[in-house]
Parts: C-alpha cells; sequence; structure tokens
C-alpha cells in the first residue's frame, strides 16, 4: 500500500484498538522502543507467540511478578532468540501435523535489540534464516546496550560518545561505522526484509502486517530513538527518528524477493547536521567529523538508490 | 458479561459485540473480507459464515452481524460451514481472479478453477470503501451505485468526487488493492474515482505535503489552530 504517511490522517483511526503490549510497563519517558513494540503487537494480533532476547524490552515489560504481554511471550538469553522461536516453529508445525494443537495460523515473533542481533546473536539469527523458517524477526535498533547502561555496540554509529567510547582526549567517542544489519539479512535472500520507524507508524504496521503475511523468514530493522542513551529530551524522541528518515541517516525502505523499494521517499536529504544537533551523544564533533559523517551517509544513501533503480527496472 | 461457545470452548463477549468479533479476539481463525472493527459490520462477504445453534434451532449465517448472546453454541469448522465457505470463495473467485487474496483463499479451502463465467473487476463490493468514507472521514464522496448485477461503488453520477478529500482512507483499507492513490510533486490522483487534487507545497521546505483541498477541509473542521498552521509540513511545524 503506498500510502503518503504523513497526510493519511484517517488511517490511524483504523489501526485496532486492543493492545496485546499493556500500558503500565516500565520503560523511561519517551521511549520510541515501547511504542514501536506496541505497534508491532498490535499489527500481529491475538496469534502470536513472541521470543524475547534479554535487553530493554525484557526488563522494562517483565520485572517479577508482572507481565505487559498479553500474547505468550517467552524469555530467552541474549544470543538465541532467533533459534528459540525458529525451535518453536518447528515444533507447532509438529503439533498441528499430529492433531495436538488445532490447526490455525500463528505469527512466530523473534525481537532482541541491537546488541542481541548485530553481535551476540548474529550467529543463530544467520542459521535461522538460512534454514527458511516461518517467523518474523525483529530487532530493535537503539544504538547501544542502552538496559546495562549505554555500552557500545557494533551498531553504534560512528563518533557517537557512549559509556565505552567516550569522547574525550583519546578518542572522539566511536571509532567504528555502523555494522547495516538490513543488508546481512537481505544477503541471505530471504522473501522479506524491511527498515522501519515508530515515526512513521502506519507504515510499520502495514511493513509488519506484510512479514508476517509472507512465507518464510522476514526481518524488519527498527530504528528505536532512545531519549537516555541518545541524550536527547524525551519530547523529541519522535522527532528525532523522523530526522534520522529525512536526513538519510535510516532509510525506509524493503526488500521484497530482492526487490529493492523506497516506503518513504526523500527527494532531497536534509543536512545530517540537523539530526546530530539535537543529540547530546554527538555534541563534541567537531565540523571534521560532521562532514566525514554527512559524505558517508550520501554515499550509503545513493547506493541505495542504484540498488533500488537495479532491482525494480525489469 | 455474556458467556457462550465457540468450538466447544467458553468464551466471554460484552454487550453489543458481535460473534466474529469475540471470535477473533480469542483466536479463532475466521476468514472474513468486509469487516473492520473500527466499521458497522456489513455482512457483504459471506466468507464468515458460522453454524450457530439458539435453542433447539442451527442455522447457517454471517458472524460479523450476529449478536454474541447467552448461551449460543457456534461451530466455525463443519462440513456444512466449510462447503458455504467454498461456495463463495468460488464466487468471489469468479468475479475477482486476479485478486491476490482470494487466490490464496481459495488455495488455502482447495477451490480450483470456478464453474461460472469469469470477470475481471478486482472490487468485490465489499463496502469497506464506502463505510470509511462515511462512518470515519464524514465526507460521503463515495457510495453504492445501481441495483443487481449493475452494483458498483463509485462517486455520485460517477463524475469527479466535489467532496473527496484525497485522503486515501479507502485506499488503505480495501481488501483487494483495487483503489489505486498515485502522486507527484504537483497532484494526487485517486484513480478508482477519478479524483485529481493539486498539492500544497510547505512553506519551509518546499516540499509538497498534502492537496489544498484537504487542508482547507480540515481548517474547516478545526477550531482553535492558528491558520499558518496548514501552510507548514508536519516536520517543520
Amino acid at each position: 500500500m503506498e500510502i503518503v504517511e504523513p497526510t493519511n490522517v484517517y488511517a490511524y483511526k483504523l489501526i485496532t484498538k486492543k493492545d496485546y503490549f499493556a500500558p503500565g510497563h516500565r520503560a523511561c519517558q519517551g521511549c520510541a522502543e515501547a511504542l514501536a513494540v506496541r505497534l508491532v503487537a498490535k499489527a500481529l494480533g491475538r496469534n502470536v507467540i513472541v521470543a524475547s532476547a534479554t535487553g530493554c524490552m525484557e526488563i522494562i515489560s517483565s520485572p517479577w511478578p508482572f507481565t505487559s504481554w498479553r500474547v505468550p511471550w517467552i524469555h530467552v538469553a541474549f544470543e538465541n532468540a532467533a533459534a528459540v522461536a525458529s525451535g518453536v516453529e518447528a515444533g507447532m508445525k509438529v503439533l498441528m501435523r499430529k492433531g495436538k494443537v488445532p490447526k490455525k495460523k500463528i505469527t512466530f515473533l523473534a525481537m532482541a535489540g541491537d546488541g542481541g542481533t548485530s553481535d551476540i546473536g548474529v550467529q543463530a539469527l544467520s542459521g535461522a534464516l538460512e534454514r527458511g523458517h516461518d517467523f518474523v524477526y525483529i530487532c530493535y535498533d537503539n544504538e547501544a546496550y542502552m538496559n546495562t547502561g549505554i555500552q557500545r555496540s557494533s551498531s553504534t554509529p560512528y563518533g557517537a560518545s557512549t559509556t565505552t567510547s567516550p569522547a574525550g582526549k583519546v578518542i572522539p567517542g566511536q571509532m567504528t561505522w555502523k555494522k547495516n544489519m538490513p543488508e546481512i539479512a537481505a544477503a541471505h535472500s530471504i522473501p522479506y526484509v524491511a527498515t522501519a520507524c515508530p515515526s512513521y507508524p502506519i507504515d510499520l504496521v502495514e511493513k509488519v502486517k506484510k512479514a508476517a503475511k509472507i512465507k518464510g523468514p522476514a526481518y524488519i530493522h527498527m530504528l528505536s530513538v532512545c531519549p537516555t542513551g541518545w541524550r536527547l529530551p524525551p519530547e523529541l524522541s519522535i522527532k528525532a527518528g523522523r530526522l534520522a528518515v529525512e536526513t538519510g541517516v535510516f532509510p525506509l525502505y524493503e526488500v521484497d524477493h530482492g526487490r529493492y523499494r523506497f516506503t518513504e521517499k526523500v527527494e532531497k536529504l536534509r543536512p545530517v547536521e540537523e539530526y546530530l544537533k539535537i543529540q547530546g551523544r554527538f555534541r563534541h564533533l567537531s565540523e571534521e567529523m560532521r562532514d566525514t559523517i554527512q559524505k558517508r551517509v550520501v554515499e550509503e544513501y545513493k547506493k541505495l538508490v542504484k540498488k533500488v533503480q537495479m532491482t525494480q527496472g525489469d | 458479561m455474556i458467556k457462550f461457545t465457540i468450538d466447544g470452548v467458553e468464551v466471554e463477549a460484552e454487550e453489543g459485540q458481535n460473534v466474529l468479533q469475540v471470535a477473533l479476539d480469542n483466536g479463532f481463525d475466521i476468514p472474513h473480507l468486509c469487516y473492520h472493527e473500527a466499521l458497522e459490520p456489513y455482512g457483504a462477504c459471506r466468507l464468515c459464515q458460522v453454524e450457530i445453534t439458539k435453542g433447539n434451532r442451527t442455522r447457517l449465517t454471517t458472524s460479523c452481524n450476529y449478536p454474541a448472546l447467552e448461551g449460543i453454541q457456534v461451530q466455525t469448522g463443519t462440513e456444512k460451514v466449510i462447503k458455504a465457505r467454498k461456495m463463495v470463495i468460488e464466487l468471489l473467485l469468479a468475479r475477482s481472479p486476479n485478486v491476490p487474496v482470494i487466490k490464496d483463499l481459495a488455495e488455502e479451502y482447495s477451490v480450483g478453477t470456478p464453474r461460472f463465467t469469469l470477470g475481471d473487476d478486482d472490487c468485490i463490493l465489499c463496502g469497506l470503501c464506502e463505510r470509511v468514507c462515511r462512518e470515519i472521514v464524514g465526507v460521503e464522496a463515495i457510495s453504492f451505485l445501481g441495483r443487481g448485477s449493475d452494483r458498483k461503488v463509485g462517486p455520485p453520477l460517477e463524475i469527479n468526487p466535489q467532496t473527496c478529500i484525497g485522503c486515501g482512507a479507502c485506499a488503505y483499507v480495501c481488501p483487494t488493492d483495487c483503489i489505486k492513490v498515485e502522486e507527484n510533486e504537483n497532484e494526487r490522483t485517486i484513480v478508482r474515482w477519478g479524483r485529481t487534487l493539486p498539492m500544497k507545497k510547505c512553506k519551509v521546505c518546499g516540499r509538497s505535503f498534502a492537496p489544498w483541498f484537504q487542508l482547507d477541509y480540515f481548517g474547516k473542521i478545526t477550531e482553535g489552530i492558528p491558520s499558518d498552521f496548514w501552510d507548514k509540513c508536519p516536520d517543520c511545524r
């Protein structure tokens, strides 16, 4: 569905009113990740089994003796969300075949943070994608290990100051570039890969629905703005998500059976400066480093435009 | 609380809920195309048929507009139900043989090539677009036209609908994707209704973001918002 997001005001009224991720959880103020989880839960509905790796979403949604989940939910270790989800999928398939569970469409969701996906869980994820289980994997990318105290991960962008890559006299923040996880997932030639951001809720909901519908593995990379870790006022978290897309830092696209398509077309990228200046983790950046980031962002964006042109042509 | 059973499982419903709504909330799989929880049920597609036993009488009926009543027994997968559903799918497939959703349903229920004359209309007359325009948007730009086999959805007199604000809610809700929205720098077109609206450009960043007509409409129905609010795109506000 190609609907221009911000103006389709009535589509918001058509998203279900039921919440499967209950309010009252312990996320920080302005947490865009909790918002993303809520929208994903809305999109997937009632028949879903969730395997959630350790991370922010596990600790905020299940402090003993409470839970925010109104659907079956399994907490697993940092590294094996994808492995557990594929096991659950295989198990349910057998139970349905033997007639012990009534046959119906169940979505299997594995979710993890950026650490649980691109650092620790990458081999379990790669294995599950390669085996072709019918499940959805969602990576909530807040660009560092936020729940343990903002340690850098391989998803932390260049120049960001975290507690293990502090900006100071020795290094100016994170010295490596962000790992391109959606491309790694797309390289497995799986049916569906997409990037999403809760600042574009309809787009997010549609992508999750599509991912659940497609047979075979699907991977969604979700930029989840973290006001605490990004040193950002909580009221700006939605704006930061929009700026990430508008500046080209985090383009929204999908890869449907190998075909790239922009879901949110940005004709003229805004300067990256706008995105960087509202975040405290980038405030130490020198003019030179900003230029380097700007150059890299444009370069990456151009690469993506080429991929879109190449795969949409025929 | 109303208590009744679906496939032998006891479920609870609130006053005013319909059987399909309760069944979906409890994880039962009933196919449906014309039902949306935000809109009034309509009972057009007939796919959600179930067998309902009330007292001594059992009958086949659509669950989307059947109220949840105390003590009824609902069967979602009996032989009779499957047979009726197959018939409905065959008719839908004959009307719209190119729609992926219907093709998937036909595969799931192993319905082969329909015995009827094949049509080529992607619209299945579910009425969702008409209801969303009336109930949610509130402009009533489109409605059902004609009777019997000539029945279709469209703007009055099948000319450019003057009240359509080009919001695309009908395209969003359409189960078969037969309503398309095309957009370029200067105008947005809702292809099926033949409505083309010029786009307004943001005063700050210069990108076109919404049709002029739509923003005028929002200006009329909202109060206490400064008039220059509608001159900027949502990112520049």
